[in-house]
């Protein structure tokens, strides 16, 4: 072969622009637009009676259908955290914050949730959490309708009520 | 041929074939399907082994989007688990291997997908070479009409030869209730449709479509309490061809020919001519010529594809895999064909071919 050229082409720049338009599905719709009304739903599995949060067609642990769409509370208890000192792309949070797993009452599993109104050192698994909802007109049927939890002063759950629903 | 284990097809499952489900997301269409094939079977879910899926991460827009999945397959206790960036028809493929192997006795095979949420020619473009095809925009109707073009020239093939292969498929979809297209039509009003890539007509492309299923595998011992006919697999093969379109002939599909040969050889069979029903994943007119040439079939056989074929429902990713359950369908149902061909392809301008071959009997002794 001969010898390559003096200005060699170093890079070739590919653009891919992948436009997705998801459904919501069923299951979905039904749970965000609650949250317009304040309320969480969840699905209870046919088989075992395990509520799942957010609702979905079938228990993933038991396989049996969920198709029963019940309320849970908008209260409940932190069952594991993590105290995050990196920012997160996309979200305006103050550094330190305590993104946790929440365990709300009459949930089987847990929801993923930001915890506020009190120092990271203050929590603690078994800690129990209320939603802050935002305000009536501006909620509009989408995740940021809860804009944290916080905690409620009450006294904390015992770790035999939540260790089977991290 | 050495003696290989029986393996039978003992259930299959799949949504009817839509334009786009506006209630569900994908692995909610594909819930009911597992639960319709596992019912079929009369079975539990623990008492499959193993489980394999084909879906596509950039037609679900999400890396690793395959583990959603798991979600509604009955993955716990935990499970031995495999997900194909393929058409499902060669999970098939692979759990059919894994049984050989004396692993499992049992598989779940999936397929899934919600090809309306993206635009899958574009996502298919992005399957070619970056530098010279993906780049000048090239997608598989693209890649599709240079290779009809070429067919034609060489064999004299016609706009109305393509027209009257698709109009027999879109009469067979007519009598299939999960095909997508179920209208007949003629090769007079297909003639009439608009080019979408000259020399191919929009009235000889499948439409986008999206479904979901599940088929199920089981070996000698299990197969026989899972299904009163079950359709055992005398014979499969699978070959791949250069990505490089310009050095193969699209012509010709040399893949096809060597994949049925060693399929049909492993079955004892003579001759494609020999099995009652081919189910081929042709996704155009000029691809279902050239896969009658691999196989040495007239075209307009009688045998081919009285599902309607990918031109009457083409959910990407599993339409190779509703070849298999087709063919099934033909073995166990009412029609009790003796032998049936079912062909699944992928890539453009059928670049990777597979084919099994299903028979009522069981193959070795």
């Amino acid at each position: 072969m001969s010898e390559p050229p003096r200005e060699p082409v170093k890079y070739v720049e590919t653009q891919v622009r992948l436009p997705y338009h998801y459904v919501a599905g069923d299951y979905r719709a039904r749970y965000l637009r609650a949250l317009k009304d304040r309320k969480i739903l969840g699905a209870r599995c046919s088989r075992t009676g395990k509520v799942i949060v957010p609702p979905f067609v079938t228990s993933p642990e038991s396989f049996a259908p969920a198709d029963e769409i019940v309320e849970v509370a908008d209260h409940g208890v932190v069952t594991t955290f993590c105290v995050v000192n990196i920012p997160v792309r996309g979200r305006q949070i103050e550094l330190p914050y305590v993104a946790a797993s929440v365990a709300l009452d009459g949930a089987d599993i847990s929801i993923y949730a930001l915890i506020q109104e009190c120092r990271p050192e203050e929590v603690r698994m078994g800690m129990r959490v209320e939603a802050v909802w935002k305000p009536d007109g501006e909620r509009q049927g989408d995740h940021e309708d809860i804009r944290y939890f916080r905690p409620t002063g009450e006294p904390d759950a015992p770790i035999e009520s939540f260790i089977n629903r991290l | 041929m050495a003696r290989l284990r029986n393996v039978a097809v003992v259930g299959f499952a799949q949504a009817p074939i839509v334009a786009r489900d506006e209630h569900r997301i994908a692995t909610e269409m594909l819930y009911p399907e597992i639960r319709r094939a596992l019912a079929a079977c009369g079975v539990e879910r623990d008492a499959i082994d193993y489980q394999v899926a084909g879906s596509a991460d950039y037609l679900d827009g999400r890396p690793f989007g395959f583990v959603t999945a798991l979600d509604v397959m009955g993955a716990w206790p935990p499970r031995q688990d495999l997900h194909l960036e393929m058409d499902a028809a060669f999970a098939a493929y692979y759990a059919w291997v894994r049984m050989q192997a004396g692993d499992c006795d049992t598989a779940l095979v999936c397929g899934y997908g919600k090809t309306s949420e993206g635009e899958p020619r574009r996502v298919l473009n992005l399957q070619l070479d970056p530098y010279y095809h993906a780049a000048i925009g090239l997608e598989p109707v693209a890649t599709a009409a240079l290779q009809a073009s070429a067919y034609m020239a060489r064999t004299g093939v016609t706009d109305r030869d393509l027209a009257a292969v698709a109009a027999r498929n879109r009469g067979a979809g007519a009598r299939n209730p999960d095909a997508q297209l179920r209208a007949p039509a003629t090769a007079e009003e297909l003639l009439r449709t608009p080019w979408a890539v000259e020399p191919l007509r929009e009235g000889y492309l499948p439409p986008v479509g999206e479904s979901a299923v599940c088929l199920v595998l089981a070996a000698e011992g299990k197969a026989e309490a899972m299904c009163d006919q079950p359709a055992w697999i005398h014979g499969a093969d699978q070959r791949i061809e250069l990505q490089t379109l310009g050095a193969r002939d699209l012509t010709r599909s040399a893949g096809a020919t060597l994949a049925a040969e060693k399929a049909l050889a492993m079955a004892g069979v003579g001759r494609a001519g020999d099995i009652d029903v081919v189910e081929l994943c042709a996704t155009t007119p000029a691809e279902e010529l050239i896969l009658c040439d691999a196989l040495g079939l007239e075209a307009h056989a009688s045998s081919l594809s009285p599902s309607g074929g990918p031109l009457c429902g083409h959910p990407i990713m599993m339409t190779g895999l509703i070849r298999l359950g087709e063919a099934f369908r033909q073995v166990s149902g009412r029609a009790r064909a003796r032998r049936a061909l079912a062909h699944a392809a992928q890539g453009h301008c059928l670049q990777h071919n597979l084919f099994f071959v299903l028979g009522a009997e069981r193959r070795w002794a």
